[in-house]
């Protein structure tokens, strides 16, 4: 288990599962792990009005906009969460194009892939 | 447009709602006034106990010291939700709560403003200088190339019209005023004006400010601030020995109406704003006139406006925060417009218990006031102990006196030389 010190600042009051598949992540690029890691955030960042129930699991084919309920700088909150845990810069017209949960996935790890191990 | 008579669009006070270094509620708040009970805090800014600043007035049960908005704690009766969290500084917490608890005094739910072309929300704060420091900081750190999408609004000026607009889907007016410590006095002023004017039958009015490190503390660097760590002698405006003012934060909301929506729906009026008078020093950008020139000339422009004689005001809620400059400006302004034709009103500054909350001070006075009308009540001048000779005339009560006042003034300053006066009285059809 991380220690206390490992753990992003995004991250710190995210359940132990989600800071876990973050390590695990970061130290296998496991992309199952980062899948865990981005459905918890955009859960995190769902609106209350959402129609989406608050314990069904987030499907791939599910609208961020439309199922969600999400506003544009929802989007870009969740965006920038991403940005600023895995310190990468996702550009405006990339935004754009997201409009489901699995875009967003295969976005985000594909931005990830392009990045050094490092990163 | 409320078309009814004039008389009819009276503003009305029908609702205050308090996060208050003395008290978060009404009852609380009203008796920190009648007993004289302070909401200074210790302090310690940036980790450095060598600071010559060690108190400010705090806001007690909520925790909005972390720079990100998931860390923030409030008290559980008020429902924040995570969308328009998001969007808020954290002296935003402080005002939506503010503005559900003067709602709700006034017998209104949030449906009863929500849409409503009538109704508006004027605001004052200085915006979240801790949150744009760090905001600022974070797309500096990445060079220009990310930087939080709710960083504009969470933190500049405006960010409490700008939320509070959204939340309670005010369509009347949203407004936010700037006039430093005179903020929330405009915003009354200019709320009662819209009223008085049949464009708007019902305005909310907030001031709010945090009593943070990034907020507070360059009032030091001006030699603004006490830097005593006992509360008697922080803030003890109007005293010889008076040596700065104390920082303070949090958020006071008033529900003004038009007395003819107030009848019609039978809410409670607490009080009727009769009056108020605005005018400018064109001195300083930062200091009061010698004599107060600017601040007497309100004064007189509120009294005018109200209809009034000097010698009918039974109270004035000073501005005086306990600085050596701002206590004698505002002395000799009250002495030209009051002790030079033979009136006597009681005086006295409610800071030296809650410190000077910046540009909530004159909406969180205008309520003190509102309830020294409703509950018959005088506050007085706690931790005044020798009053400046620049005072000699005026009558500065120790305690809170037990007298039901039927007219008041409530002074305001700010930076720039910016003076608001409001008269208020007690209500009577």
């Amino acid at each position: 288990m991380p220690t206390p010190s490992d753990i992003p600042p995004p991250l710190v009051r995210y359940p132990a599962e989600v800071r876990a598949a973050y390590q695990t992540f970061r130290n296998s690029r496991d992309e199952a792990a980062l899948r865990v890691v981005i459905f918890a955030a955009v859960r995190d960042f769902m609106p209350r009005n959402s129609a989406h129930s608050r314990t069904d699991s987030l499907r791939d084919d599910e609208r961020l906009i439309e199922d969600l309920g999400f506003d544009s700088l929802a989007v870009a909150e969740t965006v920038f969460f991403f940005e600023d845990l895995f310190k990468v810069t996702i550009k405006n017209e990339d935004i754009l194009v997201l409009h489901t949960v699995g875009e967003l996935c295969d976005f985000v790890a594909r931005r990830l892939r392009e990045t050094s191990p490092a990163a | 447009m409320n078309a009814a008579p004039l008389a009819a669009r009276r503003p009305v006070v029908t609702g205050l709602g308090f996060i208050t270094p003395i008290g978060n509620d009404r009852a609380v708040v009203s008796a920190a006034l009648r007993e004289g009970r302070h909401g200074l805090a210790p302090v310690e800014f940036l980790g450095n106990p060598a600071l010559p600043v060690k108190l400010a007035g705090t806001v007690k049960e909520f925790d909005v010291s972390s720079t990100s908005c998931r860390d923030w704690t409030w008290p559980a009766r008020y429902d924040i939700p995570r969308e328009t969290l998001r969007g808020l500084a954290p002296h935003g917490v402080f005002a939506l709560c503010a503005v559900e608890q003067a709602l709700a005094d006034a017998g209104l739910a949030s449906t009863d403003v929500a849409n409503i072309p009538d109704t508006g929300l004027f605001c004052a704060s200085a915006g979240s200088a801790r949150q744009l420091h760090h905001n600022l900081a974070q797309m500096d750190a990445a060079r220009g190339e990310r930087g939080n999408p709710m960083g504009v609004v969470s933190s500049i000026c405006g960010t409490l019209n700008f939320n509070l607009g959204a939340h309670f889907h005010i369509t009347g007016a949203v407004c936010g005023f700037v006039s430093a410590c005179a903020s929330s006095s405009h915003a009354l002023g200019y709320a009662c004006d819209e009223i008085r004017l049949g464009r708007l039958r019902r305005v909310i009015v907030v001031g709010a400010e945090e009593h943070n490190a990034e907020t507070i503390l360059p009032f030091a660097a001006m030699r603004a601030l006490s830097a005593q760590s006992d509360p008697a002698l922080a803030s003890c405006p109007f005293d010889a020995a008076r040596n700065g003012f104390v920082g303070a934060g949090g958020a006071v909301a008033l529900i003004i109406e038009a007395a003819d929506l107030a009848q019609e729906r039978g809410a409670p009026i607490l009080a009727e704003v009769a009056g108020w008078g605005q005018s400018a020093d064109g001195y300083s950008m930062a200091m009061s006139h010698p004599e107060g020139a600017g601040l007497r000339l309100a004064m007189q422009r509120a009294l005018a406006d109200a209809c009034v004689a000097p010698a009918e005001i039974d109270y004035v809620n000073a501005h005086a925060t306990s600085t050596p400059v701002g206590d004698r400006a505002e002395a000799q302004a009250l002495r030209a417009v009051f002790t030079d034709v033979g009136a006597r009103p009681r005086v006295s500054s409610t800071k030296g218990l809650t410190g000077h909350p910046l540009s909530m001070a004159g909406a969180m006075e205008a309520a003190f006031c509102t309830l020294a009308l409703a509950e018959s009540f005088i506050p007085g001048n706690a931790h005044l102990r020798t009053p400046d000779p620049v005072c000699d005339g005026l009558d500065l009560p120790r305690e809170t006196l037990s007298v039901a006042p039927s007219l008041v003034l409530n002074n305001s300053s700010g930076f720039g030389g910016s003076n608001v006066c409001h008269a208020l009285r007690r209500w009577a059809e």
